[in-house]
């Protein structure tokens, strides 16, 4: 069964790859600088804050949920570290963990609301969408604050030429792959997300496990606000609009089901990354708006079709 | 309610309704409360005039200092009017400003100053503003004038001209560029009047001093999505020598995008709107200058031109207002 699992794995890893290969040869053809190290040093400094958000969603995708308020949850946080940092002159080490903790705030509400009242997590989150972006206006005075060095450091720091937030990625992509493979943790994610009634009566602790993988979420969605800052080096109260629906894409693209259940976190790394490549590809070709946007929704629904067969032999 | 429609639909049960009205309850009228000024309730002396502002999205930086301004003019000069202030919550909600405008004529107000949400779906309803005697001023966004020839409407609009001050900034940015350099224009929305305006300016400009426009795309309005776009053209451009952005936020963007590639001392990158964060990035000479349309001073320009329309009853005529190029230099 294990050898089955890894193959069957395995083969989604290598259909993903094939994808991104064949994404970049496309696009070596077609500009002059896309296949440099230069483009991909950009990709690998853009991505962290959107592979740390996906990661969450995966997890929240997997018990069959999904959290909507991501990208605001993202700017409140971010709002919450710029104001620390300027407008209380707080240091660096106590700012984050201010901002993580608002974070893991927001996700603690979307879960017990979702798991404690049974409330359906599309209008839950959709109320944090709005109430976290209200928040972020408020504390920002919907003015973007400009920062400065003390968030700088984060984005230039770094070791074997990978920036320290493309690290951070790495290790909460590791991580959560980690969990969802070989702890109890991760195991009682997929059991709630195949069927949570039977995952109840066979003894898992079910509110509690879904109310976690929401914290989680929204803390992972503070952890990437402060990459967010620091590659801007400013809190932007607009920041973030659209990030759980491009998270949500990312994660479809790597094949974790919308119906939960089914799920990867190196695989939305992967998704990320087809996500990433195309929007840069297209830029350095210089094609306008509407046809990016054809191009982008085109392969996210091809991914899932794709997804679809794959998954249905 | 919705909320127990949506509820029932789902199959829900053992929701404790109570505690849900009273926190929706709390929640509703909280934020009810804020947004009301004191002053909308009261009923103003009958001798002084009602002047309403009508705005985008108030979670702008960009309007609500255009708010702050028309509330400090409006708290010196009290006595002469009294002012609504409304704004909508998104900035394409088209149908709630429409709302608005005709909740404002409800309330009989002597005129109307509006930033429309879109140059021509606001037209009709302001229209019948018009026809109900009311005075109305088009400031930000400027109506569409086919469609207000068409439709045989009159509108002043009252405002600065973006496609100017866009080219104000791009012949101080021509000033520190060899001929033919190669630049990179980063757009707004590509629907937006003032973004299409910007971007001419910029065009203008470029053309003038013959420097090379190698890249035009939109990051619409945004800082992240500048800072993608602007670092997939710095790659594919290894020579370019300027950005020019449609707004600060995305100048924001591209520099922090320069910074990462290590490219700031080769590209110049000037913006649009002076907004507080730019002036930051001006002090330390990472952004080559920016263009004042003086925001605080936009809806104010409206209501005194509203205000002078209602009294000596002229005829309603377009009236430009300054735009200013701000370089380090001139940073306070």
């Amino acid at each position: 069964m294990t050898s089955a699992r890894l193959y069957r794995t395995l083969a989604d890893y290598l259909g993903l790859g094939m994808v991104l290969i064949a994404m970049i040869a496309f696009f070596a053809l077609k500009t002059d600088y896309f296949f440099t190290l230069t483009t991909f040093r950009t990709i690998a400094n853009q991505i962290p804050d959107a592979v740390i958000i996906a990661t969450g969603m995966t997890f929240v995708l997997i018990i069959a949920g999904i959290d909507l308020s991501v990208g605001s949850v993202l700017a409140l946080g971010g709002a919450t570290l710029g104001l620390a940092l300027t407008g209380w002159g707080w240091p660096i080490y106590l700012a984050v963990p201010l901002c993580i903790i608002v974070g893991l705030c927001c996700g603690a509400v979307n879960g017990i609301m979702v798991a404690g009242w049974r409330l359906p997590a599309f209008i839950v989150t959709l109320g944090m969408l709005e109430a976290a972006r209200g928040g972020a206006y408020l504390v920002t005075g919907s003015k973007t604050q400009y920062i400065g060095s003390s968030v700088e450091w984060i984005n230039t720091w770094g070791a074997m030429g990978l920036s320290l937030p493309f690290l951070l990625a790495l290790l909460v992509v590791i991580t959560g792959q980690f969990i969802l493979s070989y702890t109890i943790f991760g195991r009682s994610m997929f059991a709630i997300g195949g069927n949570e009634e039977a995952a109840r009566l066979s003894g898992i602790p079910v509110a509690h496990i879904k109310t976690a993988v929401y914290t989680l979420c929204g803390g992972l969605a503070a952890l990437a606000a402060v990459i967010h800052c620091s590659r801007l080096t400013a809190a932007d109260p607009n920041a973030g609009i659209g990030y759980e629906l491009q998270a949500i894409a990312a994660v479809v693209i790597g094949g974790t089901s919308l119906m939960g259940g089914r799920g990867a976190v190196i695989n939305t790394f992967i998704g990320v990354i087809i996500i990433a490549v195309l929007e840069n590809g297209l830029v350095q070709m210089g094609a306008q708006e509407p046809i990016k946007r054809l191009v982008t929704g085109a392969v996210i629904i091809i991914a899932v079709i794709l997804d679809y067969y794959r998954h249905r032999v | 309610m919705s909320f127990r429609d949506v509820a029932g639909d789902t199959g829900m049960h053992k929701i404790n309704f109570p505690v849900f009205a009273v926190l929706l309850s709390v929640l509703v009228f909280g934020c009810g409360g804020n947004e009301k000024k004191e002053s909308d309730d009261e009923p103003p002396a009958p001798d002084k005039l009602r002047i309403a502002l009508i705005m985008k999205s108030l979670a702008n930086e960009f309007f609500l200092t255009m708010e702050e301004g028309a509330r400090a003019h409006n708290a010196e000069s009290s006595d002469a009017y009294t002012l609504f202030a409304e704004g909508i919550k998104d900035e394409l909600d088209v149908n709630r400003q429409i709302q608005l405008v005709e909740q404002m004529m409800n309330r009989r107000v002597n005129a109307i100053v509006i930033a429309p949400a879109d140059s021509k779906a606001l037209i009709p309803v302001c229209q019948r503003a018009i026809k109900a005697g009311i005075v109305v001023v088009n400031i930000d966004n400027k109506f569409d004038a086919e469609v207000l020839a068409e439709r045989g409407a009159q509108i002043p609009f009252v405002g600065p001209d973006n496609r100017k001050g866009a080219y104000l900034a791009g012949a101080y940015l021509a000033e520190h560029l060899a001929e033919g350099a190669p630049v990179a224009i980063i757009e707004g929305v590509p629907s937006a009047f003032n973004a299409i305006q910007r971007k001419q300016g910029f065009e203008d400009a470029m053309n003038e001093a013959g420097m090379r426009i190698v890249a035009s795309q939109t990051a619409d309005w945004e800082m992240a999505r500048a800072n993608r776009v602007a670092s997939a053209i710095i790659t594919e451009q290894p020579e370019l020598k300027a950005m020019l952005c449609a707004n600060d936020s995305m100048a924001l963007g591209a520099v922090a995008a320069l910074r990462a590639a290590g490219r700031l001392e080769q590209v110049h990158v000037v913006g649009f709107d002076n907004i507080s964060a730019a002036q930051e990035l001006l002090k330390k000479g990472e952004l080559l200058a920016t263009v004042d349309q003086h925001a605080d001073q936009l809806a104010v320009f409206g209501i005194e031109y509203a205000l002078e329309m209602l009294k000596t009853g002229r005829a309603p005529s377009d009236h430009e207002t300054p735009v200013d190029l701000i370089t380090a230099a001139a940073a306070p």
